[in-house]
């Protein structure tokens, strides 16, 4: 079954296997030519949709839902999405969606701000009770969350249990616009315009609390050619005017910074911290974090996508150019502190940040339906891989020999795939 | 009684490459959805083994073995061996040299942990001819495998 994160049309798949190859989980496998999936290993990273030269496999959330007439339509914008526009200000962005329909466009920098706060709170709290196995993973990227939950989920407990800025955010909105426009909370659609793939499907990455606070996701650069051409226009009239009278909100140099990896922890106090990126490095880091590595280390970034969340599939600009107008961002405006401390403090006090769902009861919620694998299929696969010795050619359509050894022994390749076999 | 073993060679002071036998054998267990907690156990102690074989030791063998009811990691090297044994399960001590230190290793928290976290731990040695380390996991017959 095609996973819900991706659109798959197969009549454009030519079987050249490039997407078997790049899946860090193994889910594709070529069979009559096409494409087929393992759905429930799907992480949603999205490597497949940016390998596949024929547009077959793309992520489901390509399409762009009209901004809908007698509903108040309201967007979070990702900060990922400011450096798409070099030399455009993070203000003018949001006005431009504005003229584009929206009717408030809402920047996430002051929450990205306050969860790095509560980052600190909660580690240095626990540093003294040192109640909180280390290090600590963040919670932030969807991917990294579902990849544990699947294939390593002795690391559950160490996923801090604290909400995405995304989500804290959406509550409040929905809140907060209900009761001034006097609306029902079921006429404000919120939309969040990302570079993650991950956020298409609202049930998975429910799995920390998003659920119920997004109504949709629009990917970055299904919106990037409409709104460049409003900023276009923007630049013309010089509307540079901060917009979201409601919001006082305003874009600050933390949101886009947040986008590349290390983002996240550049504005923590705390120092034992690592940012990494890239869904092998992850794992390998996720593999030796398993072997009792790293637990001097308090807080973990990980980022599925490579450089981070600039690098993300649904992104319209190279991740290093993207890179580079953050960087002059930075140069032009710094990373101030804005936030007084005891407020947040209050806040996390009151549990605000906290994740209702504990991270370990996550565990088994998506489970590989492969069957495990018994002595005798171990041996099998030993004895098949000593007599196919391949080069992991990838005719058979499986990623490489060993997991064409164990899908022969689970009976879902047959051995005659393999062009050394056929004799 | 079915078992599968599966050896790995250890070469010593190639850091490039330590830690892969330990990678490979928590993949294999997973595959055979043995119980997480014991996998993570089994995990611990067969790194701490390796990085003691791949920097104290000499060239060796890492073998696992895979029981219905246990699992035996046995970790052998051509190394100089330990003189005092005793000694050297203590928690803190280390010979580690200063270099070592530097990367981060050294604590002498390793046959510590490898013996907090094994069922059951043999640690042999003859100075000048090498050292071997065999630990046992009970697999509980609670646990789905
Ligand atoms: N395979 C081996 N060959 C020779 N000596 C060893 C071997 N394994 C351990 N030792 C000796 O035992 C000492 C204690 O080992 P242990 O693993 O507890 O600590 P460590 O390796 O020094 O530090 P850590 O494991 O915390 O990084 C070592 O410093 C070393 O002198
Ligand atoms: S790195 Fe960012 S864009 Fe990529 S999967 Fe993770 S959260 Fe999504
Ligand atoms: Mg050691």
């Amino acid at each position: 079954m095609v996973p819900e994160y991706i659109s798959f049309v197969e009549k454009f798949c030519t079987g050249c296997s490039q997407c078997v190859r790049v899946c860090p989980t193994k889910t594709i496998r070529i069979r009559n030519n096409k494409a087929v999936f393992f759905d429930e290993l799907c992480i949603g990273c999205g490597e497949c949709t940016r390998v596949c030269p024929e547009g077959a496999v793309s992520s489901s959330i390509s399409v762009i839902e009209p901004c809908m007439k007698d509903k108040l339509n309201v967007v979070i914008v990702s900060p990922v999405l400011y450096a798409q526009f070099p030399g455009v200000m993070p203000s003018d962005v949001l006005i431009g969606l504005n003229e584009m329909g929206f009717d408030h466009a809402i920047d996430l920098s002051y929450y990205l701000e306050m969860f790095q706060y509560a980052v600190d709170e909660f580690v240095l709290e626990n540093r003294k009770s040192n109640n909180a196995p280390w290090p600590l993973i963040s919670p932030i990227c969807p991917v990294v969350i579902r990849l544990i939950v699947l294939n390593y989920p002795n690391l559950l407990d160490h996923i801090l249990p604290l909400r995405r800025p995304v989500s804290l955010l959406g509550d409040e909105i929905r809140e907060k616009l209900s009761h001034e426009h006097g609306v029902d909370k079921k006429d404000i659609i919120i939309y969040h315009i990302t570079p993650c793939h991950a956020k298409v499907v609202p049930d998975r990455s429910g799995l920390m609390d998003e659920l119920g606070f997004i109504d949709r996701a629009l990917g970055i650069n299904r919106i990037y050619p409409g709104l460049k051409q409003k900023l276009e226009q923007v630049k013309e009239l010089e509307l540079s005017l901060f917009p979201n009278e409601h919001f006082s909100f305003v874009p600050s140099t933390r949101g886009p910074l947040w986008g590349m990896s290390g983002g996240e922890i550049a504005g923590m106090r705390i120092d034992n911290v690592i940012a990494v990126s890239g869904v092998k490095e992850t794992m390998a880091y996720l593999e030796k974090i398993e072997m009792g590595l790293f637990s001097d280390m308090e807080y973990i970034e990980f980022r599925a996508c490579t450089e981070g969340c600039l690098g993300g599939p649904l992104t319209a600009v190279d991740r290093y150019m993207a890179k580079s107008t953050v960087q002059k961002f930075i140069k032009m405006f710094g990373i101030g502190r804005r936030l007084p401390r005891h407020k947040i403090r209050q806040l996390y006090d009151k549990g605000w940040f906290f994740s209702r769902i504990k991270p370990s009861e996550l565990a088994g919620v998506y489970k590989s339906k492969r069957k495990p694998l018994t002595f005798d299929d171990m041996k099998k696969i030993e004895k098949l891989m000593s007599l196919i010795h391949g080069s992991d050619c990838g005719a058979c359509g499986a990623p490489d020999c060993k997991t064409f050894a164990e899908d022969v022994v689970t009976e879902a390749a047959d051995l005659k795939a393999c062009f050394k076999m056929k004799e | 009684m079915s078992s599968l073993k599966k050896s790995f060679n250890v070469r010593c002071r190639d850091f490039i490459h330590a830690g892969e036998a330990s990678i490979s054998v928590q993949q294999l267990l997973k595959q055979m959805h043995i119980d997480p907690v014991l996998i993570r156990r089994i995990a611990i102690c067969g790194y701490e083994g390796e990085m003691n074989v791949v920097m104290h030791g000499g060239d060796g063998i890492y073998c696992v073995e895979i029981n219905t009811d246990r699992i035996v990691l046995d970790i052998s090297d051509k190394g100089p061996g330990i003189a005092d044994i005793a000694k050297a399960m203590e928690k803190g001590f280390s010979t580690a040299s200063d270099e070592y230190r530097e990367m981060g290793f050294g604590a002498g928290m390793g046959l510590p942990n490898m013996k907090k976290n094994a069922d059951e731990m043999i640690v042999e040695s003859e100075p000048g001819c090498g050292t071997r380390v065999r630990m046992s996991f009970i697999i509980k017959q609670s646990t789905p495998t």
